[in-house]
């Protein structure tokens, strides 16, 4: 402590030691605004900032150099979000003493930030404006302005009531006493917090306040009161903790409402994944079960294809195949060779051989070997005139009988024996006419002119097909 | 029962960053002290002004 007059230390004096001035009044007045400090440190330090603004700054009327009272209010605004009055208390405490204070650090703190300090002053006229629109009734605009502020700062007290007070007055009550604890956890004993916050309980349990006094009242009688020294300390008794059951109870609902929960929500999810699942499981093995269906299919066209080309096959091959596994046309040609040879006089055992080769099987017989057609070419020519003329003379004969069924295979193998047996040709194409089959008989007729032209047979021929065109 | 109109008439504009230069400057920084010194000195002159007369 210094000497308001001279500035020298004082000692425990009530003058000064240096110029001799009566501090008696001064010394008591720093003592006040110390125990004011003091005050103003403990409400800070359990949240009674309403409390600690006053005390700190009674400790300031006291003494405006006690820069510790001074740095400490400046904190109390800083938290209750009133920047402007800390920085004004910090700027104010550094100016008293510029060295070793640690309110330059505060205003570091602040300044050194230009972002944070942009955002201070935003709050500040984002409120501003609020308090604007409450002027002007736009409430709802109010609001919405109200809890931007909070948003960047959520320590602004005066926000938070003010938005509690437009609540109270929309009779949203839930939501102001939101607020309203919102602000008594920054500041524990704020006078307009404490009154609303009363009202706004009256507004939610109107019985309960009448209850809760009878309760208290109650509790009061049921606790032993005694004084130790200055203090008085109100002990209850006979507590009971009633806790076990209740809590034994909320266990119970909370099991019910969480088995609820997952029958009537995650249950039925669950399901319904399973089920998709399947359901695509199921589709894959079907795609693929039809894509096998169809391959058997495929398959199974292909064996039958298979089967009748076999059959197809075997059929030919029992047609090659005499009974002892020798081709069947083959062996019939040797048969007639060795006829001819051992007699060539016996021209109709030879024929009866060359008979047994099939129509046209010779031809597909001369495509596997050239030997078998020449063989078969060789016998044909040296016997076919003599088989043909017999042939002719069987087939004449019954022809002039006029059976006319015996006639037919006898001239047509009398033809096919001796190309030039143009008799055999004749009469084959007048057994057709004879027997109604008119078009074998007009093919025959005309290869009669074809072959034989400029004799009797030719020009009868076309006497007969002039003779059945004027009968169509 | 809290009257809304009322209540929002307690409610000021807060201080912006650009105003605290001028707010710092208009702030009563008289205290006790100052006031006691003040009156001894207006003690101790009317003091010498009776002496002098």
């Amino acid at each position: 402590m210094i000497c308001y007059q001279c500035g020298c230390n004082l000692s425990e004096h009530d003058f000064c030691t240096n110029c001799g001035a009566d501090v008696a009044l001064y010394k008591k007045i720093i003592y006040i605004s110390n125990r004011f400090y003091n005050e103003g440190l403990e409400r800070a330090n359990v949240r009674d900032l309403t409390g600690a603004i006053t005390s700190l700054r009674q400790s300031l009327k006291f003494n405006k150099n006690n820069v510790e009272a001074r740095n400490l209010l400046g904190l109390v605004y800083f938290e209750t979000g009133e920047v402007v009055a800390a920085l004004s208390e910090w700027v104010i405490s550094k100016n008293l003493r510029p060295k070793k204070n640690i309110a330059d650090d505060y205003i570091d703190m602040i300044q050194t930030n230009q972002n944070r300090l942009d955002t201070i002053n935003q709050t500040i006229k984002k409120y501003n404006q609020a308090l604007t629109y409450c002027n002007q009734d736009s409430l709802d605009l109010a609001v919405i302005q109200l809890k931007k502020v909070l948003s960047l700062n959520p320590k602004f007290i005066r926000a938070h009531q003010l938005l509690a007070l437009l609540y109270i007055n929309n009779e949203d009550w839930e939501k102001a006493k939101r607020e309203l604890t919102k602000c008594k956890e920054i500041d524990t004993n704020n006078i307009a917090t404490q009154r609303y916050l009363k009202e706004v309980d009256e507004m939610l349990m109107p019985e309960d306040g009448v209850k809760q006094s009878s309760r208290k009242r109650h509790k009061t009688e049921e606790a032993v009161k005694y004084q130790s020294g200055n203090e008085t300390i109100i002990q209850p008794v006979n507590i009971r903790e009633g806790k076990g059951v209740t809590s034994l109870l909320n266990l119970g609902i909370g099991i019910i409402i969480g088995i609820a929960i997952a029958v009537f929500l995650i249950l039925p999810a669950r399901i319904q994944a399973s089920r998709a699942n399947i359901d695509e499981e199921l589709r894959k093995v079907s795609e693929m079960s039809d894509a096998k269906t169809a391959t058997i299919d495929e398959l199974q066209l292909q064996v039958n294809e298979l089967t009748k080309a076999n059959g197809d096959l075997q059929q030919n091959l029992e047609a090659y195949l005499g009974t002892d596994g020798k081709l069947r046309s083959v062996e019939s040609l040797l048969k007639a060779a060795d006829a001819y040879l051992t007699n060539p006089e016996e021209i109709t055992v030879v024929a009866d051989y060359l008979e047994e080769i099939a129509p046209g099987e010779n031809e597909d017989a001369a495509d596997n070997s050239e030997s078998f057609e020449s063989l078969y070419n060789t016998l044909l020519a040296l016997i076919g005139p003599r088989v043909s003329q017999a042939y002719y003379n069987d087939g004449y004969e019954a022809f002039r009988q006029e059976n006319y069924e015996d006639a037919i295979p006898n001239l047509e193998k009398a033809f096919k024996y001796d190309a030039a047996n143009g008799d055999a040709l004749y009469n084959l194409a007048n057994s057709y006419y004879r027997t109604g089959e008119e078009e074998k008989a007009g093919a025959a007729y005309r290869q009669v002119i074809e072959l034989f032209p400029g004799t009797e047979k030719a020009r009868r021929s076309e006497g007969f097909l002039e003779e059945m065109a004027n009968e169509e | 029962m809290i009257n809304f109109e009322e209540e929002l008439k307690k409610f000021h504009p807060s201080l912006e960053v650009e105003d605290a230069e001028e707010a710092i400057y208009n702030q009563d920084l008289t205290d006790m002290a100052d006031l006691m010194v003040k009156i001894v000195k207006e003690a101790k002159k009317a003091e010498i002004e009776e002496a002098l007369e």
